[in-house]
């Protein structure tokens, strides 16, 4: 049970994960961040089965890495996110499928324009405006279809995530406490604290 | 010769082949464990994970033939002056003691410690082999292997066989140039880093325990004071643990062990009040003061 | 014993040379010219065609020019046969990479796999090299428009505007003195397309003349030709391959530049 989403504006995207590993019925984790960076451009937010998560993330990167060496430029938003996809639908009739869902966010620079890819464990792929994951979806995509429009911007954007942070607070029975919140624009990644949303 | 023009112009795959996936290998069968000539037979067919399936006592207990021993209580956690490690050393088959003078703590090498949980098979036969990647590891390298990277190498071994059975729960401690390391492994691939872990049946207990009394800061005596503690607690509610408290302190010049300290000992020793009596009504009573 | 060392594409004379390697080489520079010619807003294509015949059917394909993906095209100089197989090659290439990434292929990547499979082919025992060099004109998001040359040897390069084939060489200096060219180093075309100050016009222009130099006839006629261009429109690659027809006006177009061939 993961809380997993992202909003994007048109030249950001917020990308939102808990920061817990649990066990059966354990906590053992408070601080892991499940996020990886693709390159200085795209971040991807990764959940579902554990082990398959580590696992098809640090072959997604080493191989968008490799690609970034051989080619000396790095692939667009939407370039990964076709890659990611091809990836796991290939995985997923192979003999070992990664039961991982992913939220690929980029700001593409070449077209200077901020991008945002849902991606489930069945490969199935959509560039969305915002999205989310697993439970939290039931709680949030209400909340966010209510507030999101297009031309949202960055301040408007954290006052949004931190409604849903309210929304999970109140309504969900999981209390995820802490949150990896990371901002995708024109300058790269960079983390935010939960008390500077 | 379209052969070699297609092995040539064949750039489309990606080419990192994942670390612990069976794709890494050339076919399940042949698949061995660790690359050295040591081979861990799976199934013969288009899915041995499936297969084994059948057999892994998740579903139907009583049908079951891979029967695994779950019970336990590990624990783990980094302080100011390294990282000590407990466990439990009860072994129980269904509702019977099997042992209560298990070794669950494996000495990998003499810098590095895994603990067991799940199944004891799986459990020392993964770190033996992980134990021989280090020495190897070394011999290469002429260093000694991070605890970073030995956790790794178990997880990505234990990764090749997820969904067949496999069942570990371990931590793997340490200390390497980064100073002292401590990670979890399971045998779903996962892998975490943390300053305290427990793991096993009886671990919430130990948790429960730990978290409330664990310091940073503490020094060897209050450390070993905590883990004891935890350990006694866990066996004290968790039928599946018990037997002798089992620690060892990892510092810079490797690991050493404490002298094993019974928890039948330990429960006198921390209820002074509880005497053994002959009368009828409760073989267990408190003496008023 | 003078057989010992260019009889097989693996070994090494004496001297370090790869005698197979040469001679594809040397078996180029007698095939029909190809010019590429790069500017602001485009690339030029032109290649010669050397066996013609009144009685040969005038067939619709080029044997010259081939498109290879929708944002490259390609001319080729060497054994037809050879460059077939190669082509076959890059255009696969170039829909797996479609496939895999939804975008086209940088041109530089799909020149760069081309030059790999060439250079197995110098390597791998009982093998014969291709015997085919490419002019390749491209564009992508990233670099823009590029134009490269590759040859048996599996190297490749990226010019402003060059030559393979027979005369190259008479090609390359007049290309060189005629390039209309932002940086007046006189290192000569070998740098990234920024900076060309060359129209579509002036490219084609300079094609022709360069043509009229080095192809031997007395008249330049749409027969022996093959031209292509690679521009943008409205942001995408377009690649257009000539008719007969369009020659004949292009090279009308340019009458003045077309003197006849000086008795070189």
């Amino acid at each position: 049970m993961d809380a997993q989403f992202a909003i994007s504006g048109r030249d950001f995207v917020i990308s939102v994960t808990d920061k817990g590993v649990a066990r059966s019925i354990v906590k053992m984790k408070h601080n892991e961040d499940k996020t990886w960076q693709l390159s200085s451009h795209t971040l991807m937010s990764v959940s579902g089965e554990a082990g398959d998560t580590a696992n098809f993330s640090e072959y997604i990167q080493g191989n968008v890495r490799l690609y970034s060496m051989r080619n000396s430029q790095d692939l667009s938003p939407s370039e990964l996110a076709n890659f990611i996809r091809g990836e796991l639908a290939a995985a997923l009739r192979s003999r070992s499928p990664s039961q991982v869902n992913l939220l690929v966010a980029g700001y593409d620079k070449g077209k200077d324009e901020a991008a945002l890819y849902w991606i489930d464990y069945l490969s199935a792929m959509a560039k969305v405006p915002f999205a989310a994951h697993g439970y939290c979806g039931y709680f949030l995509y209400s909340v966010m279809d209510r507030e999101y429009t297009p031309e949202i911007t960055l301040e408007e954007a954290k006052a949004l995530i931190k409604k849903c942070f309210e929304v999970l607070k109140t309504r969900f029975i999981v209390d995820f406490a802490n949150y990896t919140i990371k901002v995708v624009d024109r300058n790269g990644t960079h983390e935010i604290r939960q008390d500077e949303l | 010769m379209n052969r070699f023009v297609e092995q040539l112009a064949a750039n489309d795959v990606a080419e990192l082949g994942m670390p612990g996936s069976l794709l890494a290998g050339p076919t399940a069968a042949m698949a061995g464990p660790t690359g050295h000539g040591l081979s861990f037979e799976l199934a013969a067919g288009n899915n041995p994970a499936e297969f084994a399936q059948h057999f892994i006592d998740a579903k139907s207990e009583k049908d079951s033939l891979i029967k695994i021993a779950h019970g336990t209580t590990t624990l783990a956690f980094k302080f100011r002056e390294g990282v000590m490690v407990a466990t439990d050393s009860r072994a129980t088959s269904g509702n019977v003691i099997a042992s209560q003078t298990v070794k669950k703590v494996i000495e990998i090498n003499p810098y590095l410690l895994g603990t067991m949980a799940g199944g004891a098979a799986d459990c020392s036969f993964w770190e033996r082999v992980l134990g021989m990647e280090c020495r190897l590891h070394e011999l290469r390298n002429k260093k000694r292997i991070s605890v970073a990277a030995a956790s790794k190498l178990l997880a990505n071994l234990v990764y090749r066989y997820k969904g067949m059975g496999l069942s570990m729960g371990t931590m793997v401690a340490g200390w390497d140039e980064k100073g002292p390391g401590l990670y979890y492994v399971d045998s779903d691939g996962q892998r975490l880093a943390n300053d305290i872990f427990s793991v096993g049946s009886g671990s919430t207990f130990a948790y429960g325990v730990l978290d409330s009394h664990y310091r940073y800061d503490m020094d060897i005596e209050e450390a070993r004071d905590v883990a004891r503690r935890a350990i006694y607690h866990a066996t004290h509610r968790d039928a599946y643990s018990g037997g002798v408290v089992r620690m060892y302190l990892v510092q810079r010049d490797g690991w050493v062990p404490y002298p094993l300290e019974d928890v039948g000992d330990l429960y006198y020793q921390y209820h002074p009040e509880v005497q053994l009596t002959n009368r009828t009504e409760s073989p267990l009573t408190v003496v008023p003061a | 014993m003078a057989r010992r060392y260019d009889s097989r594409t693996t070994i090494f004379s004496p001297e370090g040379r790869l005698y197979q390697v040469e001679y594809a080489m040397e078996a180029i520079s007698h095939a029909g010219t190809v010019i590429g010619v790069l500017s602001k807003d485009g690339i030029v294509l032109a290649a010669e065609r050397q066996a013609t015949s009144n009685l040969l059917e005038q067939s619709v394909d080029n044997e010259k020019i081939y498109e290879m993906n929708e944002n490259v095209v390609a001319g080729v100089a060497g054994h037809a046969a050879d460059a077939n197989i190669l082509i076959n090659q890059s255009r696969i290439v170039a829909q797996r990479y479609l496939l895999k990434y939804d975008s086209p292929i940088p041109v530089e990547q799909l020149v760069r796999n081309l030059c790999d499979l060439k250079q197995g082919y110098t390597q791998h025992g009982g093998l014969r090299p291709f015997g085919v060099a490419f002019l390749c004109a491209g564009w992508d998001s990233a670099l823009g428009f590029q134009l490269y040359q590759s040859d048996p040897a599996g190297n490749y390069s990226s010019w402003k505007a060059t030559c393979i084939g027979e005369n190259n060489n008479n090609a390359q200096s007049i290309l060189k003195q005629e390039y209309k060219d932002d940086d007046k180093e006189e290192s000569g075309p070998n740098v990234k397309s920024v900076g060309s100050q060359m129209t579509m016009d002036d490219a084609l222009k300079l094609t022709c003349q360069v043509l009229s130099k080095t192809i031997d006839t007395a008249k330049l006629s749409s027969e022996k030709l093959e031209f292509a261009t690679l521009t943008l429109k409205s942001g995408k690659p377009c690649i257009h391959v000539y008719t007969s027809s369009e020659i004949d006006e292009v090279l009308k177009t340019y009458e003045s530049v077309i003197k006849p061939a000086d008795n070189q």
